[in-house]
Protein backbone atom coordinates (compact mmCIF):
# COMPACT_ATOMS: atom_id res chain seq x y z
CA UNK A 1 0.00 0.00 0.00
CA UNK A 2 1.28 3.35 -0.42
CA UNK A 3 2.32 5.63 1.94
CA UNK A 4 0.37 8.77 3.24
CA UNK A 5 0.92 11.74 0.72
CA UNK A 6 1.98 13.78 3.21
CA UNK A 7 5.77 11.80 3.17
CA UNK A 8 6.38 12.37 -0.64
CA UNK A 9 9.17 15.12 -1.26
CA UNK A 10 9.37 16.19 2.62
CA UNK A 11 12.99 16.01 3.59
CA UNK A 12 14.26 12.79 5.18
CA UNK A 13 15.54 12.86 9.09
CA UNK A 14 17.36 9.14 8.61
CA UNK A 15 20.46 11.06 6.72
CA UNK A 16 21.88 8.05 5.68
CA UNK A 17 21.72 3.89 5.46
CA UNK A 18 21.13 2.86 8.49
CA UNK A 19 23.84 0.04 9.43
CA UNK A 20 22.97 -3.06 11.38
CA UNK A 21 23.59 -3.31 14.90
CA UNK A 22 24.59 -6.88 17.34
CA UNK A 23 21.31 -8.98 17.45
CA UNK A 24 20.64 -8.11 21.04
CA UNK A 25 18.37 -10.93 21.47
CA UNK A 26 20.61 -13.69 21.00
CA UNK A 27 23.10 -12.30 22.91
CA UNK A 28 20.58 -12.79 26.14
CA UNK A 29 18.30 -15.45 24.57
CA UNK A 30 18.15 -18.36 27.50
CA UNK A 31 20.83 -20.67 27.72
CA UNK A 32 24.03 -21.59 29.55
CA UNK A 33 26.43 -19.35 28.19
CA UNK A 34 23.99 -16.85 27.46
CA UNK A 35 22.52 -16.67 30.95
CA UNK A 36 25.74 -15.86 32.43
CA UNK A 37 26.44 -12.57 30.04
CA UNK A 38 22.52 -11.76 31.54
CA UNK A 39 24.01 -11.88 34.71
CA UNK A 40 27.60 -9.90 34.02
CA UNK A 41 25.27 -7.19 32.39
CA UNK A 42 23.75 -6.98 35.33
CA UNK A 43 26.30 -6.78 37.57
CA UNK A 44 27.79 -3.91 35.20
CA UNK A 45 24.68 -1.95 35.84
CA UNK A 46 24.32 -2.64 39.67
CA UNK A 47 24.99 1.04 42.26
CA UNK A 48 28.34 0.37 42.69
CA UNK A 49 29.48 -0.77 46.77
CA UNK A 50 32.88 -0.93 46.84
CA UNK A 51 33.70 -0.69 42.65
CA UNK A 52 35.93 1.24 41.68
CA UNK A 53 37.23 2.75 37.95
CA UNK A 54 40.57 2.28 38.34
CA UNK B 1 2.65 16.72 14.79
CA UNK B 2 1.13 18.55 17.80
CA UNK B 3 2.65 22.20 18.49
CA UNK B 4 5.51 21.49 20.70
CA UNK B 5 8.01 24.04 21.80
CA UNK B 6 10.93 23.06 20.64
CA UNK B 7 12.44 23.97 24.12
CA UNK B 8 10.03 21.42 25.97
CA UNK B 9 10.50 18.52 23.24
CA UNK B 10 12.54 15.58 24.43
CA UNK B 11 14.78 13.35 22.95
CA UNK B 12 13.88 11.64 19.76
CA UNK B 13 14.90 7.98 19.40
CA UNK B 14 14.16 5.28 16.82
CA UNK B 15 14.79 1.38 16.46
CA UNK B 16 14.35 -1.32 13.46
CA UNK B 17 13.14 -4.08 14.89
CA UNK B 18 13.74 -7.16 12.28
CA UNK B 19 11.97 -10.10 12.08
CA UNK B 20 13.32 -12.88 10.24
CA UNK B 21 11.10 -15.11 7.68
CA UNK B 22 9.20 -17.46 9.86
CA UNK B 23 10.26 -16.27 13.09
CA UNK B 24 7.28 -13.62 14.18
CA UNK B 25 4.94 -14.26 16.74
CA UNK B 26 2.98 -11.85 17.52
CA UNK B 27 1.05 -12.02 20.90
CA UNK B 28 0.06 -8.94 21.57
CA UNK B 29 2.61 -8.63 24.24
CA UNK B 30 4.44 -5.62 22.22
CA UNK B 31 1.63 -3.57 21.12
CA UNK B 32 0.46 -3.74 25.65
CA UNK B 33 4.22 -2.80 26.87
CA UNK B 34 3.98 0.18 24.30
CA UNK B 35 0.97 1.63 25.41
CA UNK B 36 1.71 0.74 28.53
CA UNK B 37 5.06 3.50 27.87
CA UNK B 38 2.31 5.62 26.16
CA UNK B 39 -0.14 5.75 29.30
CA UNK B 40 2.45 6.67 31.69
CA UNK B 41 3.66 9.48 30.00
CA UNK B 42 7.27 8.13 29.23
CA UNK B 43 7.31 8.62 25.68
CA UNK B 44 4.68 10.16 22.75
CA UNK B 45 4.73 7.76 19.32
CA UNK B 46 5.67 9.49 16.62
CA UNK B 47 6.59 7.54 14.03
CA UNK B 48 5.49 3.98 13.07
CA UNK B 49 5.68 2.32 9.55
CA UNK B 50 6.00 -1.70 8.69
CA UNK B 51 8.79 -2.14 6.27
CA UNK B 52 8.96 -5.24 4.02
CA UNK B 53 12.25 -6.55 2.23
CA UNK B 54 11.70 -9.43 -0.70
CA UNK B 55 14.45 -11.34 -1.50
CA UNK B 56 15.63 -9.44 -4.06
CA UNK B 57 15.45 -6.47 -2.43
CA UNK B 58 12.78 -5.29 -2.84
CA UNK B 59 11.29 -2.88 -0.26
CA UNK B 60 8.04 -1.77 0.38
CA UNK B 61 6.60 0.61 3.31
CA UNK B 62 2.96 0.39 5.12
CA UNK B 63 1.35 2.31 7.13
CA UNK B 64 0.22 1.24 10.54
CA UNK B 65 -3.20 2.33 9.53
CA UNK B 66 -3.34 0.12 6.98
CA UNK B 67 -2.08 -2.99 8.72
CA UNK B 68 -5.93 -3.80 9.78
CA UNK B 69 -6.96 -4.72 13.28
CA UNK B 70 -4.88 -2.11 15.51
CA UNK B 71 -6.45 -3.18 18.89
CA UNK B 72 -4.10 -1.65 21.48
CA UNK B 73 -2.13 0.38 19.41
CA UNK B 74 -5.43 1.89 17.81
CA UNK B 75 -5.16 4.96 19.62
CA UNK B 76 -1.33 5.63 19.36
CA UNK B 77 -1.94 5.37 15.55
CA UNK B 78 -4.75 8.43 15.90
CA UNK B 79 -2.09 10.27 17.22
CA UNK B 80 0.86 10.01 15.08
CA UNK B 81 2.96 12.55 12.93
CA UNK B 82 4.30 11.26 9.97
CA UNK B 83 7.62 12.22 10.87
CA UNK B 84 9.32 9.94 8.32
CA UNK B 85 9.74 11.04 4.63
CA UNK B 86 9.72 8.74 1.55
CA UNK B 87 13.59 9.55 1.30
CA UNK B 88 13.90 7.46 4.91
CA UNK B 89 12.53 4.02 3.81
CA UNK B 90 15.20 3.28 1.85
CA UNK B 91 18.20 4.16 4.66
CA UNK B 92 15.95 2.90 7.21
CA UNK B 93 16.01 -1.00 5.61
CA UNK B 94 19.47 -0.75 4.61
CA UNK B 95 19.61 -2.55 7.69
CA UNK B 96 17.29 -5.35 6.51
CA UNK B 97 18.14 -8.77 6.08
CA UNK B 98 16.11 -10.09 2.78
CA UNK B 99 13.25 -11.79 2.95
CA UNK B 100 12.27 -9.89 6.58
CA UNK B 101 9.52 -7.35 8.25
CA UNK B 102 10.88 -4.77 10.87
CA UNK B 103 8.91 -2.38 12.39
CA UNK B 104 10.18 1.34 12.86
CA UNK B 105 9.12 2.98 15.94
CA UNK B 106 9.93 6.61 16.05
CA UNK B 107 9.29 7.87 19.66
CA UNK B 108 9.63 11.08 21.79
CA UNK B 109 11.21 10.27 25.56
CA UNK B 110 8.85 12.50 27.27
CA UNK B 111 10.57 11.42 30.68
CA UNK B 112 13.62 13.55 29.88
CA UNK B 113 11.89 16.70 28.56
CA UNK B 114 12.16 18.34 31.98
CA UNK B 115 15.44 17.80 32.58
CA UNK B 116 17.10 18.70 28.77
CA UNK B 117 14.51 22.42 29.65
CA UNK B 118 16.31 22.42 33.00
CA UNK B 119 20.07 22.21 31.31
CA UNK B 120 19.37 23.91 28.75
CA UNK B 121 17.79 27.06 30.99
CA UNK B 122 20.84 26.50 33.00
CA UNK B 123 22.87 27.44 30.01
CA UNK B 124 24.21 23.48 29.25
CA UNK B 125 24.19 22.76 25.20
CA UNK B 126 24.14 19.27 24.72
CA UNK B 127 27.13 18.41 22.36
CA UNK B 128 27.13 14.19 22.56
CA UNK B 129 24.68 11.29 23.10
CA UNK B 130 24.15 7.92 22.39
CA UNK B 131 23.61 4.14 23.39
CA UNK B 132 26.01 1.95 24.63
CA UNK B 133 25.30 -2.03 23.11
CA UNK B 134 24.95 -4.42 25.46
CA UNK B 135 27.31 -6.46 23.91
CA UNK B 136 30.29 -3.26 24.41
CA UNK B 137 29.06 -3.83 28.47
CA UNK B 138 29.83 -7.48 28.07
CA UNK B 139 32.80 -7.46 26.44
CA UNK B 140 34.17 -4.67 29.36
CA UNK B 141 33.26 -6.62 32.12
CA UNK B 142 34.51 -9.94 30.64
CA UNK B 143 37.97 -7.95 30.14
CA UNK B 144 38.32 -6.55 33.67
CA UNK B 145 37.25 -10.06 34.13
CA UNK B 146 40.44 -12.14 32.53
CA UNK B 147 42.70 -9.01 33.98
CA UNK B 148 41.57 -10.01 37.28
CA UNK B 149 42.42 -13.94 36.55
CA UNK B 150 45.40 -13.03 34.82
CA UNK B 151 46.85 -11.00 37.91
CA UNK B 152 45.92 -14.26 40.54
Amino acid sequence: MPLRPARAGRVGVIRAPVAKTAVVARAVTPGRAPVAKTAVVAAAVTPRVGRRRI
Amino acid sequence: MTSVSLDELGPVDYVVVEFPAGASNFTGEMAAELRALVDSGTIRVIDVLILTKDADGTVEATELSDVGELGELETIEAELADLLAADDVDNLAAAMEPGSTAGVLIWENLWAAPFASAARRAGGQLIADGRIPIQAIIASIEADDETATAGD
